[in-house]
């Protein structure tokens, strides 16, 4: 320790010349250039009418954000990407928790069902989605099973079947994460509650989760955030016109480059960076409250 | 003699718990198994529920001579992998570069640089989408390889991996070697970077499978069918056709996952390497 001090010190002095600032120059270079300037740029636009190849034309001041704000069809985004980002959170996190613990303890072979529960994050969306219509088609290996007669992918199972696709895809890398959370749970812990006559469910609620509880908090967030983020299966399985599953980013895609509204496009994905920035605040204050640090 | 045999037991029923646990492994997976029997059946007997009986009568290779022949699949993989590719190299020479200058140097305006690639990593590349696409329309980037990959040639990801792995190299090595008279540079390319090389197999392993999968900026920038990556191309089948042919579907789908789950499975441990690394407090 006290020979790190005067180092440090005596590094601070030293001339570092320009090297530092030439080895920054690219990350800074396109970090201005793909980061900050399209969005203050982003912002700009919105206060403008667009023309078809987004060129901004006449000022408009706040018109474009007053009539997306007070738009029927915004409110009813707004609630539709809470409802599915909020279900898809909590569905990948349960499906992935009880995934995860089953695969707790290190045995001999648990590597193979490791990989296969981790296997859909390596999975694009396109073909996902291309085995989701199959199965849950007319004719599908769902309805066989179930011996139903429904076609999934439309009408009012349309919002259900689309999210539960996506809490498959979705769940490998919430379960890597939640593995690592309960095998830091100590196996003389988990011994002295054997002793104690503990049950599963006890052990699992009242020494797992605590244990676990910065992943679990982690994912959940994670996988809300991933949902408000992602548009390939909403775009695939169902389309960005007059979608029921319209969520912002979808709102934000069929403006900008269906319909060459570049800057009612801007709102919307203004309006996600804002509820992208807020949930993760929600969840940076959650995490400092709730969280159990060992 | 009891005690043998209780041993015998537990292991048994280990044993036994692995099994069971690979058979929900495997049903967990039944999507990826259903897509690929079904791959081999022709699209015909596929309106219907096909029998096994009608599944093995029928196998065929059809579906795949079918899509190989009637789409462009294999210049789709190849837009793909060279997007992986470039992505891949220059991320990580960019952000090498870049995260030794955070972590080996104090400099007028580090905390500001620094903070500005902290807020960078705050705004999501979607919210940008629509500006950097009018960015690159404007710079007549859209259909080029360039274009495909300039948004993703830095990261703060990467970045903070690089700079992470370069910190925790022992403070001793870096004040030995400069008292030896090793130049920043040297030192960066001959013991910073070797040295990293499980984060650059980490990084690179993050970059392929988020590249090779992406959707959105392929969609917006690759608008000929010349430079679709195998995702739009795939994309492209699904619901185009009134009748679709699921059999042909299935086909070109087993194609498109077969690289990204072989990567999966080599890169497996430093994927999750990069992933829980630093990613979870705690």
């Amino acid at each position: 320790m006290s020979t790190a001090v005067p180092a440090m010190l005596r590094k601070k002095r030293k001339k570092t010349g320009p090297l530092p600032y030439i080895l920054l120059l690219p990350t800074m270079f396109f970090l201005i250039l793909f980061t900050f300037y399209p969005f203050i740029n982003c912002i700009r636009l919105t206060f403008y009418a667009t023309d078809s190849i987004g060129r901004p034309g006449a000022f408009v001041g706040l018109r474009i954000w007053k009539k997306v704000l007070t738009s029927d069809e915004f409110i009813k985004s707004l609630k539709v990407t809470f409802r599915y980002g909020g279900l898809i959170g909590i569905g990948t996190f349960s499906l992935a928790m009880i995934l995860s613990f089953i695969s707790t303890k290190n045995l001999k072979g648990s590597k193979v069902y490791q990989t296969m529960f981790a296997l859909p994050m390596a999975l694009a969306t396109a073909p996902i989605a291309a085995i989701g219509t199959y199965i849950f088609s007319r004719y599908g290996l769902f309805n066989a099973i179930f011996g139903t007669t429904n076609i999934w992918l439309a009408g009012n199972t349309l919002f259900g079947t689309v999210v539960g696709i996506v809490i498959w895809a979705n769940c490998g890398s919430s379960f890597i994460y939640l593995l690592v959370g309960f095998r830091n749970v100590s196996e003389e812990l988990i011994e002295c509650a054997d002793l104690d006559g503990a049950n599963i469910f006890t052990k699992f609620f009242k020494i797992y989760l605590p244990i676990a509880s910065p992943q679990v908090f982690f994912v959940i967030f994670l996988n809300i955030l991933t949902a408000f983020k992602s548009f390939a299966m909403i775009r695939i399985l169902v389309g960005t016109d007059d979608s029921p599953l319209a969520v912002l980013i979808v709102k934000l895609y069929n403006y900008a480059f269906v319909r060459q509204r570049y800057e009612t496009g801007c709102v919307y994905a203004l309006i996600l960076s804002l509820v992208i920035f807020l949930v993760s605040r929600i969840q940076f204050l959650v995490e400092k409250k709730v969280v159990f640090y060992q | 003699m009891s005690k043998q045999r209780k041993k015998l037991t537990h292991r048994q029923k280990e044993r036994l718990a692995v099994g069971i646990k690979i058979f929900l492994g495997i049903l967990f997976m039944s999507p990826i198994f259903i897509g690929l029997v079904f791959s081999f059946v022709p699209d015909d007997e596929l309106y219907e529920l096909p029998t096994i009986q009608t599944i093995i009568d029928n196998f065929t290779f059809y579906n795949y001579a079918k899509v190989l022949r009637t789409l462009p699949i294999l210049s789709y993989i190849k837009t793909s992998l060279v997007m992986c590719a470039i992505v891949i190299v220059v991320q990580i020479t960019v952000t090498s570069l870049s995260a030794y200058a955070f972590a080996f140097f104090n400099f007028r305006f580090k905390n500001l640089l620094f903070t500005l690639v902290l807020i960078a990593m705050m705004i999501p590349g979607q919210v940008v989408t629509i500006t950097n696409f009018l960015t690159i329309r404007a710079l007549k980037l859209l259909n080029t390889y360039l274009g495909l990959t300039i948004v993703s040639f830095t990261a703060g990801r990467s970045l903070f991996m690089f700079r992470q792995s370069y910190l925790s190299l022992p403070r001793e090595m870096k004040e030995a070697a400069t008292v030896d008279g090793c130049s920043e540079l040297r030192y960066l390319f001959q013991f910073a970077i070797p040295l990293s090389l499980p984060s650059i197999a980490s990084i690179s392993i993050m970059i392929f499978i988020g590249e090779f999968n992406a959707y959105l900026w392929p969609l917006l920038v690759s608008r000929e069918p010349r430079m679709y990556t195998i995702q739009i191309g795939m994309a492209q089948m699904i619901g185009s056709d009134a009748i679709p042919n699921y059999g042909s579907m299935m086909a070109v789908a087993m194609i498109s996952l077969v690289i990204p789950i072989i990567a999966f499975i080599i890169g497996e441990d430093y994927l999750i390497a990069g992933m829980t690394r630093g990613a979870v407090k705690g």
